[in-house]
């Protein structure tokens, strides 16, 4: 395995690429997500249906044809350029955010209409319900499901070499065709996945556990 | 004579083909008490919740203090911080603790600082007794204390009435006389008041005037012993025999 070293600069940097798009598309997903939420929730017919429109479309199309209405087709449209890692971050943005809306207006659903009244009775208004009462409840709520999220996410950034990011599948690849030792290459990338995914799990158990409230915990 | 705090005129509630609520007219003065009794689906929380302005009703006016609530452009949130209710269900804001759930007003509506808010809350705490219990979740308390400190979110606010929808039904028992020992002394200091209770000894205690309700709609009113020794229509007669019966039994 030892000629990996020779090429850890090159996973480095693919790594971070990946690290970088995962973290910034469940971040954009969840203030999103979260912004899609409480708009399907209170905002009527019409926004509800574009809202639904949205999430069809992002879970609806494979993940590889996104990149490339990202990629290809909009750019053309626009006669712009958009480089690839920036497609990465608004495609995995706008994907989990799809996802994430489902998670949060389930969970803002659950507590939704006796805690939103309660808190109406004591003068504060629909606004500061969501923020001060239904939200804080909802977030514990979805922790779980956000770690699911994002460990889907963090694989799916692999396809992003498809339209020739380097990322830390693409490193692999790279390298692969470099040195032909393609069964360490992939192994040893893979294991890379496997112990940053764990890692960033295991950190949200953590913070699940941290934020729990009596009675608040989702039984799993 | 004492002013109207709370009024409702011609007040309708219509949920699809359900008319939960039929035309009433109720008014509660100036620290009255006024009990509201009758079957369960007959409209009383929705009667409830339409003069707290947590529910819209469908025609007629409801009034605070003289002020129209149900026209159009008025705040409906400085209303309702007027307005104090405590929940059949209860309904404490789970990620709170006590102190939290009492605070939250007072800090977000009322604007108060932390300090002023916090020794606020925990007067109110003090006053339903649950004031060693400030740090605990809802999910940690009783049913009756955490009644008690459904009544301390609305207490603290310093409401000018206080609606309380079957505040003890949905408690075991056992745990009615905790609540009901803080709402006689609420009564006792003269607080504006309409409680929807079956608990008839203690509507007979503290009830200016008695209402029946029954399918949306005011059957018959008068004082309790009105309805502990003559009620006029056959309605109110059975419905006061089974609760009678029931309180003997328990
Ligand atoms: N949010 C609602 N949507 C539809 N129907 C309702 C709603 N709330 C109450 N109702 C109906 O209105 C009627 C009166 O209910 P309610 O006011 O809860 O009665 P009570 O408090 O006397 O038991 C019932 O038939 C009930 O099903
Ligand atoms: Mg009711």
């Amino acid at each position: 395995m030892y000629f990996l070293f020779e090429y850890l600069h090159l996973i480095f940097s693919g790594f971070l690429t990946t690290v970088e798009v995962t973290f910034f598309g469940i971040a954009m997903g969840l203030v999103l997500g979260t912004i899609l939420a409480i708009g399907d929730i209170y905002g009527g017919k019409i926004v509800s249906t574009l809202i639904k429109l949205y999430v069809e479309f992002f879970r609806g199309s494979p993940l590889l044809v996104q990149l490339f209405i990202f990629y290809f087709s909009i750019p053309t449209l626009l006669d712009i350029q958009i480089d690839s890692f920036t497609v990465g971050l608004i495609v995995f943005g706008l994907n989990s955010a799809a996802y994430q809306k489902g998670y949060i207006k389930g969970a803002m659903a659950s507590i939704y209409e006796d805690q939103m009244m309660a808190a109406l009775s004591l003068g504060l208004s629909k606004f500061q319900a969501i923020i001060y009462v239904i939200l804080p409840q909802a977030m514990r709520l979805v922790i779980p499901a956000w770690s699911n999220e994002f460990c889907s996410l963090a694989k799916s950034t692999a396809a992003l070499l498809i339209i020739g990011e380097r990322e830390l599948t693409s490193a692999g690849k790279t390298i692969a065709g470099h040195t032909w030792r393609v069964f360490e290459t992939y192994t040893f990338i893979a294991l890379i996945y496997f112990v940053w995914i764990s890692a960033v799990m295991k950190a949200l158990d953590i913070l699940y556990e941290k934020v729990k409230i009596p009675g608040l915990e989702v039984s799993l | 004579m004492a002013e109207i705090v709370l009024e409702c005129r011609n007040l309708w509630k219509i949920y699809g083909k359900v008319v939960a609520v039929r035309d009433v007219s109720l008014g509660i003065k100036e620290g009255e008490i006024k009990v509201l009794f009758g079957p369960s689906g007959s409209g009383k929380s929705t009667l409830a919740r339409c003069l707290a302005m947590l529910t819209k009703p469908t025609k007629g006016d409801v009034f605070l203090r003289g002020e129209c609530l149900t026209r159009p452009g008025v705040d409906l949130n400085k209303a309702r911080a007027r307005i104090g209710f405590v929940f059949q269900h209860i309904w404490l804001f789970n990620h709170l603790t006590a102190l939290g759930n009492v605070m939250l007003g007072l800090r977000r509506v009322l604007k108060m600082s932390k300090e002023e808010a916090e020794k606020r809350a925990r007067r109110a705490l003090r006053e339903v007794r649950m004031e060693e219990w400030a740090d605990h979740y809802p999910a940690q308390l009783s049913g009756g204390q955490q009644q008690r400190v459904g009544i301390a979110r609305a207490l603290a606010m310093d409401p000018e009435i206080i609606i309380l929808d079957e505040p003890t039904s949905s408690l075991d028992p056992e745990l009615t006389g905790e609540v009901i020992d803080i709402l006689r002394e609420l009564a006792k200091k003269g607080t504006t008041m309409l409680i929807i209770s079956h608990e008839m000894l203690f509507n007979r205690e503290v009830a200016d005037e008695m209402i029946f309700f029954d399918e949306g709609r005011i059957v018959e009113r008068g004082p309790p012993d009105h309805f502990f020794t003559m009620p006029k229509t056959d309605r109110a007669r059975r419905f006061m025999e089974r609760l009678i019966k029931q309180t003997a039994r328990d």
